[in-house]
């Protein structure tokens, strides 16, 4: 009897730990997609800058595949706006597919709809497609939390890095750190990741409200 | 509503935040004094994060005497940070506050409790200095105060609303 009620308490104290675990734990955050994970909604069709609907799958690229979460209005998002795009343009042209996906709701920033991403594509010269994710239900499936997000897919379609472009949204040439572009050297060369995830400041999505 | 004596005082005291790392960051919140700490780190250019902080200030004033403790962590960079001392004054802030620095993968890991690094973010830390909450979006008055209220001090008087 006497164990029985130790046990119990036992199991009590541990449930409270673990509720306390996880109570620490951000709260109604969609879990980003894990390391070696498929890329996901690999079907969903994407309307782009121009004009056509493109889905995950045919942007899949021989090396890998480079999905980048991105907008028009945030401060991160713009700060970084250059280097992505740069990144973007040279590494499409080493066998890896390569898209931006605006998911945030035109209606919670007006700078975040379709024309001002035409205008913005046009304007910075992205050689690949920059689409519209007109539920946010991509993001969703990537578990995508801010902007800029990056993921970045191997040959085989697995996820080997997910996070930040560098380490300075302020100023590229105080960069000290390279990741995405580490990451897409490695993937480009059949190599290993070594810097798998990384994390920065950013904006959070602009969620499309289910109508 | 601030009484306009404080705009005042705001306006003229609002200093710009100190740098603070996330060690710096975690040392205050470990400081002891306070029963509860709540972390917010927040930006200008966060239409979200401008939303909240009228909230964040009232739930200050209602409960700093029953021991709540409030950190507010500026992470605006570059003209936002002039940005950052303006609103400051706005608001009314005539406290110490704290601005990021480092870079912000050793920020955001040191933090922990799962931030993605999207804003605006709250941390809460009971009195030992332990993460016990967080969340990485826009509360409500009622919210925050539930989230703050099981570690208050029983004495002292609430002056909310």
């Amino acid at each position: 009897m006497r164990t029985r009620t130790k046990l119990a308490a036992l199991a009590a104290a541990l449930a409270l730990v673990a509720g306390a675990g996880m109570a620490a734990e951000m709260a109604a955050k969609p879990t980003a997609l894990a390391i070696g994970a498929n890329v996901p909604a690999a079907d969903v069709k994407m309307k782009g800058v121009d004009g056509n609907e493109v889905t995950l799958k045919d942007v899949m690229g021989a090396k890998g595949t480079l999905v980048v979460f991105t907008c028009n209005a945030c401060p991160y998002a713009k700060g970084w706006e250059s280097r992505i795009v740069e990144l973007g343009n040279t590494y499409a042209g080493k066998g890896i597919g390569v898209i931006a996906i605006n998911a945030n709701d035109p209606k919670v920033v007006a700078d975040d709809g379709y024309d001002e991403m035409v205008s913005r594509a046009k304007e910075r010269g992205m050689k690949y497609p920059y689409v519209v994710d007109a539920t946010s239900q991509v993001a969703k499936a990537f578990g995508a939390a801010r902007t800029p997000e990056a993921f970045l897919f191997d040959a085989n379609g697995k996820l080997v890095y997910h996070g930040a472009v560098d380490d300075n949204v302020e100023s590229a040439e105080k960069v000290t750190k390279t990741y995405l572009k580490d990451a897409l050297d490695s993937v480009v060369a059949g190599k290993e990741v070594s810097v798998k995830e990384t994390k920065a400041v950013g904006c959070g999505i602009k969620w499309h409200q289910q109508a | 509503m601030l009484p306009l004596t404080a705009l005042i005082t705001g306006l003229l005291a609002a200093t710009p935040p100190a740098p603070a790392t996330a060690e710096k960051l975690l040392e205050e919140v470990r400081r002891p004094g306070a029963t509860v700490t709540l972390v917010n780190i927040w930006a200008t250019w966060c239409v979200p994060c401008r939303e909240e902080f009228p909230d964040l200030l009232r739930l200050r004033r209602a409960y700093e005497a029953r021991g709540l403790r409030l950190v507010l962590v500026n992470a605006d960079f570059g003209e936002g940070r002039d940005e950052a001392v303006k609103f400051l004054g706005e608001q009314g802030v005539s406290f110490p506050t704290l601005r990021k620095e480092e870079d912000d993968d050793a920020f955001i890991r040191a933090l922990g409790g799962g931030w993605s690094g999207a804003l605006p973010a709250t941390f809460v830390f009971d009195g030992t200095g332990k993460l016990v909450d967080a969340w990485e979006h826009k509360e409500t008055y009622v919210v925050l105060e539930s989230k703050i209220r099981p570690f208050l001090r029983r004495e002292g008087k609430e002056t909310t609303r």
